[in-house]
C-alpha cells in the first residue's frame, strides 16, 4: 500500500496538469465554436 | 438542458444555425424568403469609407505586419454548409490572409491586407456567390462577449475537473466502514481534496462571492448570499477538520459536496449564459444593415453620394422614392408624400408641401424630394423617441426575482436553525455542539433553491427557441405569468402594416376586372399604400398586361394619380376631390362607404369605380383576444392611429378600452398611469413608437416584422409575428412559474428532512452529498418538461 503515498499526490498534480491543458486549449479557441466540427460532415470538400 | 431540447424541438437545420436564429428566416425579411442565393448588386463603396469602418474593423499587428480584422455579418445565411461557399469565396483571394464564419451567429471574421484588397472588393466577391456581407455594428461586444464565454467555460472546467477527482478520493469513505482505511492514508486523501477544492472556491466560486458582496453592499439578500455562506463554511470546516481532526470543528470533511455543488450552480449559470449570447446573436442580426448612403447637393448643383455620417446640418440631400430621410428638415420639393406609421402608429400617408418638415426614419412614398437638413443624428425627433425608450427602461417597475424574495427568510431560518443546534447540544455535549451546527448549516445547501428558477426558465426559453420566439431576459417570465393586462398597439400588430382591397363598387357598364385593369397603370407606379393594395388585387386578376400606349403617370402629393391616355384622355385615381368627385353624393348614393378609407376612379365620363379600403385584420388576432380573454386578462388598444381606426378595429375584435391618437409620450403616460392603478401589463407592439412604452411595461413582447430598435429593447420577439404565439408564450409563462414553484417546495421539502436529522447529529457527509445531487437532479428534470411542447392554444391554463 506504500504505493498510495505516491499514486494520491501524482494524481493531484495529473489533475492540475489537464486543467492546464484545457487552459491552454480554451484560450487557443478550440471551444468558440464548437458546432463546427459536426458541421463539417456538410461541408462541400 | 436547453440546448438539448432545443434540439429535439427544431430539428438538424435549426442545430446547424443554432436553433433560436432558426425563426429568423422564417420572418426577417433580412434572411427571410431567401431560402436561395440572393441578388447581390450593391457596389459596398460605402464600407470604404474610414468612417464607416471605425465600427467593424480593427487594425491588429500580425508578426510585424499590420493587417486589418473586420467582423461581418452574413445575410442570406441559412446552413452550415453556407458557411463553406462564404468562406471558399474569400479565402483564395489576394490580400486575404484568414476568413472565418461562424455558422450559428452568421458572423464573419476576415483578416486582410489593407495594401492589397479593399473591403468592398471582399463584399462583391461574396455577393456573386448569393450572400450579402453587412458590417457588424456590435463587434465591439462581440469580443467582449467571446471573452466573458471562455471565462464562464474556464470556470466551469476547473470545478468539473477538480470535483471529479474530488469525488474519486472521496469515494473509500464511502464503501468502507470507519477505521478500515489507515489513519494516514486516510489523511492523505483529505489533504489531496483540499489541494483540489482550493481552485474551486478561491477561482471558481468567484461569480457567487461577487454577487453575494454586491448585494450586501446595497443592504440586499439575494440567493448568492446563502450559496456563498454555503461554500464559505463548508470549506473553512472541511479545511479545520482535515488539519486539526481533533478539534471543535468535527472530523467530518465535505470537500466532496462542496465541489459538486459549486460545479452544478455553475453548469447552470454557463447555460443561461449561452442562452443569452445566442439570443443576442440573432438580435444582432436584425440590428444590421448596411449603412445608408445619401445623395447630397453640390454647390454646383450635381450630386455625391455620401454616407450618412458625412452629412451635415444644412446639407441639401435628394431623397429617392421608397428610402428613409436621413434627418429632420424641410422639404424644398413641391410636397411629397411620407409614410411616417413607424414614427406615428398613423396608418395613413400623409403628405408634406413645400417648407413643411418631414422627420427622421419616416419613408418617401412618391417621387424623389429634395430636403434641407435642419437636425441630425442625437437632435432628430427619432433620437428623441430612443432617448425616450432609455429612460422608459430605467423607470420600469423592477419586480424582486421569487428566488431572490425567499433567500432572506431562508437565510434566517438556517441560521436560526443552526444556533438552535448549537444551543441544544451545547446542554448535552458542548464538544459536538460546533460541529452539530456546522453539519446544519451546510445540508441546507441552497443547490436545488438556486437552481429551481434558471432550470425551469432556461428550458422554457428552450422550447420557445424552437419556434422562433427569441427570450432577451429570462426573468421576464416571473413578470410575463403575472400579468392582468395586456396592451396592444394596432398598426401593425393586431392589423396587418399595409391596407387591403375590401370591396369595389362599379358604374354601370364596368366590372370589378375591368376597373382594377383601368387603374393598374397608375397603382403599379406608386409607393402608396392604397396604390400597392390595388396593384395586388389586379395581379391577383390577372391584369398585369403592359397597357399598350398609355404613358405618363403623374403623381400629384396630397391626392392622387393622374394618367393622360394617348388621345388625351385624363384618368385620374386617388381622393374624391382629386378625381373632381363629390364625396356626399356618392355617399348619398349608396356608392361609396362612410368611415372608411375609399379610393376613386375616374375617366374622362366621370366615377367609374370606388375602391372601398380596409387595413387588414390580422386573421389570427380574435382567436389570440378571445384567448387571453378566457384567461382572466384584460385587454387594451393603445393606437398612434385616428380614433375612428382604432375604434373600428377594437369593435371587430371585441376590444372595449381604447385610446387613440396617442403619441409616444402619451402612450407612456398612459400607461404609467396604468402601473399607478395596480395593473401588471405586457405590451405587445412593433413599432419605434411603441418602443417606449415597450421599455415601460412589465413585460413587452415585440412582433418580428417590427422596428430593429424595438425588438431589441423587448423581453419577448416573437419572430413569426403570430399573435396566437404571443398567448401559447403567455402560457409557457404560466406553466413555468407553476413548475418554478414547484421546484422551491421541492427544495424546501429536502430541507425540511435533513436539518433534523442534522440536528440529531445523524447526517454524515456521505448522505448529505447524495441528498444535494438528487434534490438538484430532481429539479432539474421536474423543469425539462417545459421543453417538449408549447401548450395548445385549445387549453386555457388559470393561474
Amino acid at each position: 500500500m506504500e504505493v498510495l503515498y505516491l499514486l494520491i499526490p501524482l494524481s493531484v498534480l495529473l489533475v492540475l496538469g489537464i486543467i492546464g491543458l484545457f487552459w491552454w486549449a480554451l484560450q487557443s479557441g478550440q471551444f468558440d465554436n464548437i458546432e463546427r466540427e459536426g458541421e463539417r460532415i456538410l461541408r462541400g470538400d | 438542458m436547453s440546448e438539448s431540447s432545443a434540439v429535439q424541438q427544431s430539428g438538424p437545420v435549426a442545430r446547424a444555425t443554432g436553433g433560436v436564429a432558426d425563426g429568423v428566416h422564417r420572418s426577417d425579411d433580412l434572411f427571410g424568403q431567401h431560402r436561395g442565393p440572393l441578388v447581390v448588386d450593391d457596389d459596398f463603396r460605402v464600407l470604404d469609407d474610414p468612417v464607416e469602418q471605425q465600427t467593424f474593423t480593427q487594425v491588429v499587428d500580425d508578426g510585424g505586419q499590420l493587417l486589418c480584422e473586420s467582423v461581418l455579418m452574413v445575410q442570406g445565411m441559412y446552413c452550415a454548409a453556407c458557411a463553406d461557399t462564404v468562406e471558399d469565396a474569400l479565402s483564395g483571394r489576394p490580400g486575404v490572409v484568414s476568413a472565418q464564419v461562424h455558422a450559428a451567429t452568421r458572423r464573419l471574421t476576415v483578416r486582410w491586407n489593407p495594401a492589397e484588397t479593399r473591403v468592398s472588393d471582399l463584399a462583391q466577391a461574396v455577393g456573386r456567390t448569393g450572400y450579402r456581407l453587412l458590417p457588424m455594428q456590435q463587434a465591439l461586444s462581440v469580443s467582449q462577449r467571446l471573452a466573458e464565454t471562455r471565462k464562464a467555460l474556464w470556470r466551469l472546467f476547473v470545478a468539473g475537473f477538480c470535483m471529479m477527482q474530488v469525488m474519486m478520493y472521496a469515494w473509500p469513505a464511502y464503501v468502507t466502514e470507519p477505521g478500515e482505511i489507515p489513519a494516514d492514508i486516510d489523511q492523505l486523501l483529505r489533504w489531496a481534496s483540499w489541494m483540489l477544492s482550493l481552485p474551486v472556491v478561491l477561482f471558481a466560486s468567484g461569480p457567487f462571492f461577487e454577487s453575494a458582496w454586491r448585494d450586501l453592499r446595497q443592504g440586499r439578500v439575494g440567493m448568492d448570499t446563502p450559496v456563498s455562506i454555503g461554500i464559505l463554511v463548508t470549506f473553512i470546516v472541511s479545511s479545520a477538520a482535515t488539519f486539526d481532526p481533533t478539534g471543535p470543528w468535527g472530523q467530518d470533511v465535505w470537500f466532496d459536496s462542496l465541489t459538486m455543488f459549486v460545479f452544478f450552480l455553475l453548469g447552470g449559470r454557463y447555460l443561461e449564459l449561452k442562452a443569452r449570447d445566442r439570443t443576442a446573436g440573432a438580435l444582432d442580426a436584425l440590428m444590421n444593415r448596411l449603412p445608408e448612403q445619401c445623395d447630397r447637393q453640390r454647390a454646383d448643383g450635381g450630386f455625391d453620394a455620401v454616407s450618412l455620417k458625412r452629412l451635415a446640418v444644412g446639407d441639401v440631400v435628394r431623397v429617392q422614392s421608397g428610402q428613409a430621410f436621413p434627418g429632420d428638415g424641410v422639404v424644398l420639393s413641391d410636397g411629397v408624400t411620407v409614410d411616417e406609421a413607424l414614427l406615428t402608429g398613423e396608418s395613413h400617408p400623409v403628405t408634406r408641401a413645400r417648407g413643411e418638415a418631414v422627420v427622421a426614419g419616416s419613408y418617401n412614398l412618391a417621387a424623389a424630394a429634395l430636403v434641407r437638413l435642419e437636425r441630425l443624428g442625437r437632435d432628430t425627433r427619432f433620437a428623441q423617441i430612443v432617448a425616450l425608450m432609455e429612460r422608459a427602461s430605467t423607470d420600469k417597475p423592477r419586480l424582486a426575482k421569487l428566488a431572490d424574495r425567499i433567500a432572506g427568510p431562508f437565510l434566517v431560518l438556517v441560521l436560526l436553525a443552526a444556533a438552535f443546534a448549537a444551543y441544544y447540544w451545547w446542554q448535552i455535549d458542548p464538544h459536538r455542539a460546533l460541529a452539530v451546527a456546522v453539519a446544519v448549516l451546510i445540508v441546507t445547501c441552497p443547490c436545488a433553491l438556486s437552481l429551481a428558477t434558471p432550470a425551469a426558465m432556461l428550458s422554457s426559453a428552450g422550447a420557445l427557441a424552437g419556434r422562433g420566439i427569441l427570450v432577451r431576459r429570462l426573468q421576464a417570465f416571473e413578470a410575463l405569468a403575472d400579468i392582468d393586462t395586456v396592451v396592444f398597439d394596432k398598426t401593425g400588430t393586431l392589423t396587418q402594416d399595409r391596407v387591403v382591397l375590401r370591396e369595389v363598387r362599379v358604374a354601370p357598364g364596368w366590372t370589378v376586372e375591368a376597373a382594377l385593369q383601368a387603374a393598374w397603370p397608375m397603382s403599379r407606379a406608386s409607393l402608396h399604400p392604397v396604390s400597392r393594395a390595388l396593384a395586388v388585387a389586379a395581379q391577383g386578376q390577372g391584369a398585369v398586361a403592359e397597357p399598350a400606349g398609355f404613358d405618363d403617370v403623374r403623381d400629384v402629393p396630397g391626392g392622387g394619380l393622374v394618367l393622360t391616355g394617348p388621345e388625351g384622355a385624363v384618368w385620374r385615381l386617388g381622393s374624391a376631390r382629386h378625381c373632381g368627385l363629390d364625396e356626399a353624393q356618392l355617399l348619398a348614393d349608396g356608392l361609396s362607404v362612410a368611415d372608411t378609407p375609399c379610393a376613386y376612379l375616374s375617366g374622362p365620363e366621370g366615377w367609374v369605380a370606388t375602391f372601398v379600403m380596409d387595413e387588414g385584420v390580422r386573421a389570427d388576432a380574435a382567436e389570440a383576444i378571445s384567448a387571453l380573454k378566457a384567461s382572466g386578462v384584460r385587454i387594451r388598444l393603445l393606437s398612434g392611429d385616428r380614433l375612428a381606426a382604432a375604434q373600428r378595429v377594437a369593435r371587430q375584435l371585441g376590444i372595449e378600452d381604447v385610446v387613440a391618437e396617442a403619441t409616444p409620450e402619451r402612450k407612456l403616460a398612459e400607461v404609467e398611469a396604468l402601473q399607478r392603478a395596480g395593473a401588471r401589463l405586457a405590451m405587445v407592439g412593433d413599432g419605434l413608437n411603441d418602443g417606449p412604452v415597450l421599455a415601460r411595461a412589465d413585460v413587452s413582447i415585440a412582433l418580428g416584422h417590427g422596428a430593429p430598435l424595438t425588438q431589441a429593447q423587448s423581453d419577448f420577439v416573437v419572430q413569426s409575428g403570430r399573435l396566437t404565439e404571443v398567448v401559447q408564450t403567455v402560457w409557457l409563462a404560466r406553466r413555468t412559474l407553476a413548475i418554478v414553484r414547484q421546484n422551491l417546495w421541492w427544495a424546501a421539502g429536502y430541507n425540511a428532512v435533513s436539518v433534523p436529522l442534522a440536528l440529531v447529529g445523524w447526517m454524515p457527509p456521505w448522505l448529505a452529498g447524495l441528498g444535494m445531487a438528487a434534490s438538484s437532479l430532481l429539479v432539474i428534470g421536474n423543469a425539462m418538461r417545459l421543453a417538449r411542447t408549447l401548450p395548445p392554444l385549445s387549453h386555457t391554463p388559470t393561474r
